[in-house]
């Protein structure tokens, strides 16, 4: 696992059909220390997927930088591996195909790729279903293989964009318990992206809150709550506290959308 | 700015400009001698050939006796096919009686009972008619069952929901709601009538595009034949556009739904 | 461990046998069917229709016991299946290749696009008169006409399944170090496979038309050789037969491609 420190990042992004050049990021300086389970939230066209993408080196950097363990990010590397929000398993290999996938990719010379296949089908739980294809698993089996998919390749860093957003609310809450047991093995340094406050809180060291126009960073909040966590954090009072301070970052949000479409 | 309306008709002006390829390359073709002009003629003999055509009215004559045939044998395919479109999708039973026979045309090559409605109705109009109409028929009809019987469940429900009858359905729901595949459905009946006209037309006619290609093709002059394939391709290409457009037209009978 | 909430869909492998029993739909089918080749039969005895044109399915299928025993059947049979044989192969060997080809890049699908259109939906068949001039009226044409017919819907399906690949799969291939000919290879061309089977399935209906249209032209031996001879000497049983070889023949070859065609797109997401 590798420490990430970005610093001054912009971000710029044109509009398709025109000249205008607007800055979806902008000046974003965040340190993230090495293990650290890291979540981003915000509303929506605050950059957090932006951001997330940009340390995964799949979105040019227009100002600033950015170092993973101290090397400087320049495009997709191993060092890295996304977690997007949509599975993207290739359809006609099977659910150990899939997860082989990466390390074909990548070359992978750490051993025989079926072995360390199975092992990652096994972490995450769907050993009985290596041989299934992607339409045969629920939504939240074939996010389980995105993951399994991912770790494969022992990435330093593990960027997730969202994965849970197109499950369902009870699955969302299983697939978080079930990502921190997995997590907890190896302790990857992990950078989160979601919308959902609770998932964020429980799941994470800190967690960083966005603002837009442009994307910045308003708050970074130290979650201080005891590992391994269960369901039951979520009742007690700090957990409330956390999730009190997030949500008035939010509404403040909300609000000056609100005034922003009457003034328009 | 240039740029941008580069960008916007880019597939206008590179389709055009491979047109014009096409033609230099047939050119080139035949002047390194690597095809004998015997064989495929080459452009500047075609585009007199052309002129001589059109100025002697044979072309017109020939495209006329052709579109002629086409809109009848179209015409019935729609009609039929449509019809029993409709009443196929409507109602299961009806399906299931025309299944082994829409089947079996879908399998059989049409032209292999050519000789059959030969024998039938003799050489002329109305074998071609009978060929095309045959050849049009499965797109429409296939389409039409499609688009019937597909009809959005939603839709329905909301409509059932709302007191709805069954003949209410069929006309406010299902009819509108298949038009878009129907049109598709006779974007393709309408190549393949064309299809079915000209290769009729080159066994048996006396007039017609298909006609005159056999015609100068007895007589081995490939210049005279290249104008009227040129103008069957042609033909195609404007009647299957025009259905392009009326088809993107009813895009917007679409029913999306908000996933 | 948590997994009960995510439980795989049923795939149908271990669903217990049905004991047989015809549903309505297909009873109505056979009737139909039924109800077809009676007409069939009485038609011509009750006075209804002309005999000699129609023929009898008692007649049909005594001329094909006759046809397969005494007429050089399967000469004729052998000369058209190869002259499809070869031209389909012949087609199969360069469509998709070039259809890989244009389909990989944006400018060149722009600049062939309208004229390939243009021949896809026009009737290859009137270059047959050409074709017969320089090839002669043995099986050269005819191989060459089913090579034209054929060539076309595989390449413009080829095309197509190249162009529909899922940009959340490249993007994912891309993240995890996918080179450009990795994506090629890896994500394109299978993810391709459906169309081009679809384009094959279109084109063996197109190839075994330029067969028979081939040599209802001109020819001097094949299956539409006979269809010629037989229609002109009104011998309507024989020819029907001979039209019913070239209808199951065809039917077979479009049934096992769409086989094929469907155990490829099972994996295709919905």
């Amino acid at each position: 696992m590798a420490e990430i420190e970005i610093r001054n990042l912009g971000i710029d992004y044109r509009k398709p059909n025109s000249d205008e050049v607007f800055a979806a990021v902008d000046d974003i300086s965040l340190s993230i220390a090495a293990g650290e389970f890291v979540s981003i939230v915000g509303s929506s066209g605050c950059g957090k997927s932006t951001l997330l993408l940009s340390v995964a080196g799949l979105v040019k950097i227009a100002r600033g930088t950015i170092t993973i363990g101290g090397r400087p990010v320049s495009g997709p590397g191993p060092d890295r591996a996304v977690v997007f929000q949509d599975a993207s398993l290739l359809p006609w290999r099977t659910v150990l195909g899939n997860v082989r996938f990466g390390l074909e990719m990548q070359r992978w010379t750490g051993g025989d790729l079926t072995e360390r296949a199975m092992s990652m089908i096994k972490l995450v739980g769907l050993a009985r279903f290596a041989d299934y294809h992607p339409h045969q698993l629920s939504g939240g089996m074939r996010q389980r293989v995105n993951i399994a998919r991912a770790l494969a390749v022992d990435p330093q860093v593990l960027l997730m964009d969202e994965p849970f957003g197109a499950l369902d609310a009870q699955t969302r809450e299983i697939m978080g318990g079930e990502l921190l047991r997995i997590w907890e093995g190896d302790k990857k340094t992990a950078l989160f992206v979601t919308h959902d406050i609770d998932e964020a809180i429980f799941l994470s060291d800190k967690v960083v809150v966005m603002g837009r126009n442009p994307g910045h960073i308003k708050e970074v909040i130290a979650i201080d709550l005891p590992r391994p966590r269960t369901q039951e954090i979520l009742d007690t009072p700090q957990f409330t506290e956390y999730r009190r301070r997030l949500r008035a970052h939010l509404a403040a949000d909300m609000a000056g959308m609100h005034f922003m479409e009457e003034a328009a | 700015m240039i740029t941008d309306v580069f960008m916007r008709r880019q597939a206008l002006i590179l389709g055009t400009m491979s047109f014009i390829i096409i033609g230099v390359l047939w050119q080139l073709v035949v002047d390194f001698g690597i095809v004998n002009p015997f064989f495929i003629s080459t452009p500047g003999a075609v585009w007199q050939e052309l002129l001589v055509q059109l100025q002697d009215g044979s072309l017109l004559v020939n495209t006329a006796a052709t579109l002629y045939s086409f809109v009848l044998a179209l015409g019935l395919a729609v009609v039929v096919g449509i019809g029993l479109g409709v009443l196929a999708g409507w109602f299961r039973d009806a399906e299931a009686a025309l299944e082994p026979f829409i089947w079996f045309k879908y399998s059989a090559p049409t032209v292999a009972f050519y000789p059959l409605f030969v024998a039938w109705l003799g050489y002329g109009t109305p074998t071609i008619v009978a060929i095309a109409f045959l050849f049009a028929l499965t797109p429409i009809y296939a389409n039409t069952l499609s688009g019937i019987k597909n009809v959005d469940r939603d839709l329905k429900r909301v409509a059932t929901s709302f007191g709805a009858r069954p003949h209410d359905i069929f006309f406010r729901i299902a009819l509108p709601g298949a038009v878009p595949v129907i049109v598709a459905g006779l974007r393709l009946g309408v190549g393949r009538a064309l299809t079915g006209v000209v290769v009729a037309e080159l066994f048996g006619a006396n007039a017609g595009l298909g006609y005159s290609i056999a015609y100068y093709a007895q007589m081995l002059q490939t210049s005279r034949m290249m104008v009227p394939i040129v103008t069957v391709i042609l033909l195609g290409v404007i009647l299957t556009q025009a259905l392009s457009y009326i088809e993107k037209r009813t895009e917007a009978w679409r029913v999306v739904h908000d996933n | 461990m948590a997994m009960v909430a995510t439980s795989a869909r049923d795939t149908g492998k271990s669903r217990a046998a049905r004991n047989w029993r015809p549903d309505r739909s297909t009873v109505i089918s056979m009737l139909s069917v039924a109800v077809f080749f009676i007409l069939w039969q009485l038609a011509p005895e009750m006075g209804w229709v002309n005999g000699r044109f129609t023929s009898q399915p008692t007649q049909v299928l005594v001329a094909a016991i006759d046809v397969i025993l005494n007429d050089d059947f399967f000469y004729h049979a052998r000369i058209s299946l190869a002259e499809f044989s070869l031209g389909f192969a012949l087609a199969l060997v360069v469509s998709i290749p070039l259809g890989v080809l244009l389909g990989t890049s944006r400018t060149a699908r722009h600049l062939i696009d309208p004229p390939l259109m243009a021949l896809y939906v026009a009737p290859t068949l009137v270059l047959l008169p050409i074709l017969v001039v320089s090839l002669g009226i043995g099986m050269a044409s005819k191989v060459a006409i089913v090579f034209l017919n054929a060539l076309f819907p595989i390449v413009v399906n080829t095309i197509a399944g190249m162009s529909e690949a899922d940009p959340k799969l490249i993007r994912a291939a891309r993240s995890f170090g996918a080179s450009k000919l990795d994506v090629f290879v890896r994500i394109l061309l299978p993810g391709s496979l459906p169309s081009i089977l679809t384009g094959i399935r279109l084109a063996v209906g197109r190839g075994v038309m330029g067969v028979v249209v081939g040599e209802l032209f001109v020819s001097q031996a094949g299956i539409g050789y006979q269809l010629n001879t037989y229609g002109s000497a009104m011998r309507i049983d024989r020819l029907l037969v001979y039209a019913l070889v070239v209808s199951v023949f065809g039917y077979l070859l479009t049934v096992s491609v769409r086989a094929l065609e469907n155990r490829v797109s099972t994996w295709r997401p919905e």
